[in-house]
């Protein structure tokens, strides 16, 4: 794989990055089941995690990787209360210079932040969501996921369920997924979900289609209505209209579909109760891989911080 | 560039594994593994298991990965695609011998020995290799080498093995 | 002025002319090229393969320059008008050129009569603040020359204010230019929906925010009586909207953006702040319609809408980062490179655009007693062109997507 400081969208990449770092997710998944959950890969590097969203499972799964491949991990606090727009940013990335961090992961609301911050820094730069824009290490753990449960992506047919508007982790899986040679479809409440002619991605508004475009895999976005300001649409009957139902778990299972989500659940909201429970439901793995996929993402990043040859 | 290729290469290999099978013979049965380093020394130690078998004397074979033990690699600007290690044996209580294609500066060796010992306590190991190109930084000296290239004249060496690289040289 | 005699250029519509122009700007006197002669004393330029036509007026010109004095906004922002062939600008109202009261509008004139290089007329605020609520003094400003009403490229939110507003000034013969949108459908975005939005993860502004604001301020003007003139017009709707309205009678006047005559929203790439523009930048067919919009009357004006910006804010994230970009410098040539020499407007068109309609609207005076405002005279070589760089750009911030690029024309202005 060719030198890259930064991992800010899976549209940068090319095709061989993209086989590189998967491959090296099989590896690295490898190392959890030694004795010893630990490579000296990263030792004596600093990662740093910018996180101006709150998040709990992206953080912590970018720190349980950093960790294992023995880098030094730390957090970075932004009280959400006193950042004022972007200006903040800037100063930060002064701040974070001085410290002379090898690899930043950085999390905001605006898209566009990691590219900003990447252009001013030496640091290797990860992005971990920006707004609305770009998630790609989700991106890898689902298109790993994905290719571990049926042994390839190509060819299979993933459909993602839910706001698609404001969803990266939508924007980020889909892309990585058709350059690996799957079929995408979208399907969610219709102010959510682009016009096709914007997306390329066919656009569903209801179960029934759906299920005759013949999907492997059902992917549900999670609903977060905090990050809207204004009510897109009703919300009481979002689980009758969009999410897996008893019913539709039932024509799941038969049609033997896998159930993917990027967590955390809203149980009654996107699944039932029973849907976590699905044989096939492919969440946990998901949650596992995404340490794989971020440990080798990190290792494939080089920073351009000053080395002692 | 002077190449030693076939028959050369296989009698090497011959004399390599009769060289093992004086090995294990001082061993107890079932205690002799071979690890061969991705990518080639893997390949070799293929090879060699395969002659111990037919010779009646099987050993167990693994491959071992050591990219992410490397102390080298944060200077370089890109690193290579991880290959999945396998080792599908315990290690503890084993004599292990560390199979590679070239030893050059002993690092790739040093890093080998810190990934093998993660994955438990072997009894012994030893390291072997098919070629000794010298330019040693490191106190690691291998117990066997099928060819010795150690000249001031030497300034790279080639290994292309068949299941690689389409067919079996060493070019220096 | 020193008495000029210029010979052999070509007028807009293309003839050989010769002129000869007298201490005042009034006192002009064209020829076919050799039919008179230099008076005695004159200095003679050749005008041979230049354009004599007259200077610009900008009616949409945001001068004020985060963390810079008023004085050197005014000084910058006549230097970079001179450079692109704009001899006058209609100032908006900014937080530092607040124009609701006498006193900033008394000092902005001092400013402008000490410093400017360029003619300088301020717009009055629509209401105290801008912040849309209560009306500011009309009589006042109109008594100091203010013949133009806006809150700087805004639609104010209360449409009753607006209203009132109106009902006020149509007594007064003032104008009031007003950008159409409704602000609850324009709130957090910054980018005109399509592919590029979606990429880019940024919200879409709704074509039809700023169809609707058209609307209701022609229906609104048309109740009131008032003249208006729309602000910064970046639909195709949005055009047929006017057109219906001028053809049935009303008195509305509107404008285009240089930008958006230009560029579409797929320019944004990779978040390029410079692009960032209000409203956004749109479609190819939006482009179209715009220019046709020039060539049958239905848009008034070309304007610069020029809006200097600090590095610093543009270097923000394209959410945080603000809307504008400084065109002033390269007014002109741009419009030449872009829109003249690929055959898409014609000389006239532009002179109709740039320089007669926008002195026409910005006139402060009353035609009754007073001689129309004047433009002066400006000579253009298409000939000569340059890569622009930061020793072009006099305006003081480089927040412009033509940094780097290559134009065409050479202005002189003023002549002397």
């Amino acid at each position: 794989m060719n030198p890259r400081k930064d991992l800010l969208t899976i549209s940068s990449l090319s095709d061989e990055d993209i086989h590189t770092i998967l491959d090296s997710a099989s590896a690295m998944k490898d190392i959890f089941t030694k004795s010893v959950k630990k490579v000296p890969a990263l030792k004596g590097k600093s990662v740093l995690t910018l996180f101006y969203e709150p998040s709990t499972r992206t953080r912590s799964s970018f720190e349980v990787a950093a960790h294992r491949l023995s880098a030094d991990v730390t957090t970075f606090t932004v009280s959400t209360s006193s950042v004022v727009k972007g200006e903040s940013v800037h100063d930060t990335i002064d701040t974070l210079m001085s410290m002379k961090m090898d690899y930043i992961i950085v999390r905001h609301k605006n898209s566009g932040i990691p590219a900003v911050i990447a252009r001013h820094c030496k640091a290797a730069v990860i992005n971990a969501g920006d707004g609305a824009h770009a998630h790609p290490s989700q991106a890898f753990l689902d298109a790993f996921t994905i290719r571990e449960k049926y042994g390839t992506v190509a060819g299979k047919r993933v459909v993602i369920i839910g706001d698609i508007l404001h969803s990266r982790v939508a924007r980020s899986t889909s892309v990585i997924l058709q350059r690996l040679g799957a079929k995408v479809a979208y399907m969610g409440p219709g102010p959510l979900v682009p016009p096709e002619k914007h997306t390329g991605i066919p656009r569903f508004t209801n179960w029934e289609s759906v299920f005759e475009w013949k999907p492997d895999v059902i992917y549900l976005l999670r609903v977060q209505n905090e990050r809207i300001d204004t009510p897109f649409f009703p919300a009481q009957d979002y689980h009758q209209a969009f999410g897996v139902t008893g019913e539709r778990l039932r024509r799941i299972d038969d049609l033997d579909l896998a159930i993917m989500h990027p967590g955390p659940v809203n149980r009654g909201v996107e699944l039932c109760d029973d849907a976590l429970e699905y044989r096939n439901s492919l969440i946990c793995n998901q949650v596992e891989n995404g340490i794989a996929a971020r440990m080798s993402i990190l290792y494939h990043l080089t920073p351009q911080t000053p080395v002692h040859e | 560039m002077p190449t030693i290729e076939q028959p050369a290469m296989n009698q090497a290999l011959d004399a390599w594994a009769e060289q093992l099978i004086g090995y294990a013979a001082q061993l107890p049965p079932g205690k002799l593994a071979l690890v061969g380093l991705i990518r080639r020394g893997d390949i070799l130690a293929r090879r060699l298991s395969e002659k111990l078998r037919a010779a009646g004397c099987p050993a167990l074979c693994g491959a071992l990965d050591i990219s992410l033990y490397r102390d080298d690699w944060s200077m370089k600007s890109s690193k290579p695609a991880l290959h999945s290690s396998y080792l599908p044996f315990s290690t503890d209580d084993m004599y292990l011998v560390i199979i590679d294609d070239v030893i050059n500066t002993g690092r790739t060796i040093r890093a080998a020995l810190n990934a093998l010992f993660e994955y438990g306590r072997p009894a012994g190991v030893r390291l072997e290799c098919l070629v000794d190109r010298g330019g040693r930084q490191l106190p690691i000296h291998p117990d066997y080498t099928a060819f010795t290239l150690d000249s001031p004249d030497v300034e790279d060496v080639v290994v292309h093995l068949s299941e690689e690289d389409g067919t079996d040289s060493i070019s220096y | 002025m020193n008495n000029l005699y210029i010979t052999n250029a070509t007028d807009p519509a293309g003839r050989q002319v010769d002129c000869r122009m007298g201490r005042s700007t009034g006192d002009v006197t064209f020829a076919p090229a050799g039919s008179i002669s230099a008076p005695a004393g004159a200095r003679i330029i050749d005008g041979t393969g230049k354009l004599l036509l007259p200077a610009f007026f900008d009616l949409h010109a945001h001068i004020e320059q985060p963390g810079r004095s008023k004085r050197e906004s005014v000084t910058r922002a006549g230097q970079a008008a001179l450079n692109g062939g704009v001899w006058g600008m209609l100032v908006m109202p900014s937080p530092g050129f607040m124009f609701d009261n006498y006193a900033t509008l008394d000092s902005f004139r001092d400013a402008v009569s000490q410093r400017a290089l360029a003619e300088m007329y301020a717009a009055g605020c629509i209401s105290v603040g801008m912040n849309g609520e209560q009306q500011a003094p009309y009589n006042t400003m109109a008594a100091r020359g203010v013949s133009v009403l806006t809150d700087a490229g805004a639609m104010p939110s209360s449409t009753l204010m607006l209203y009132r507003a109106m009902k006020y000034v149509a007594e007064l013969g003032l104008t009031l230019a007003v950008r159409g949108d409704v602000p609850e459908l324009t709130r957090n975005t910054c980018m005109h929906p399509g592919t590029t939005s979606y990429m880019l993860g940024l919200h879409g502004t709704p074509p039809c925010a700023e169809e609707i604001g058209i609307e209701t301020v022609l229906r609104l003007a048309r109740d009131a009586g008032a003249k208006v003139h729309i602000q910064t017009v970046s639909t195709a709707e949005s055009v047929r909207i006017i057109r219906r309205a001028k053809a049935a009678g009303q008195a509305v006047t509107a404008e285009v953006a240089l930008h958006h005559l230009l560029y579409t929203h797929e320019c944004l790439g990779d978040y390029d702040t410079n692009f960032k523009t209000l409203p956004p930048l749109r479609e190819e067919q939006d482009c179209a319609a715009l220019i046709e919009g020039i060539k049958d009357g239905t848009i008034d004006c070309i304007v610069s809408d020029h809006t200097p910006c600090t590095p610093f804010s543009k270097k923000q994230d394209f959410i945080s980062a603000p809307a504008g970009m400084v065109a002033l410098d390269t007014f002109l040539p741009a419009i030449y490179t872009y829109l003249v020499k690929p055959g898409k407007l014609t000389w006239p068109e532009v002179v109709r655009a740039c320089s007669e309609n926008p002195c026409r609207i910005a006139d402060p005076r009353e035609p009754e007693y007073d001689a129309p405002m004047q433009a002066p005279l400006m000579l253009f070589d298409p000939r000569e062109t340059y890569t622009v760089s930061e020793e072009h750009l006099s305006c003081g911030t480089l927040n412009t997507p033509l940094l780097g690029t290559e134009l065409c024309g050479r202005v002189t202005l003023p002549l002397q």
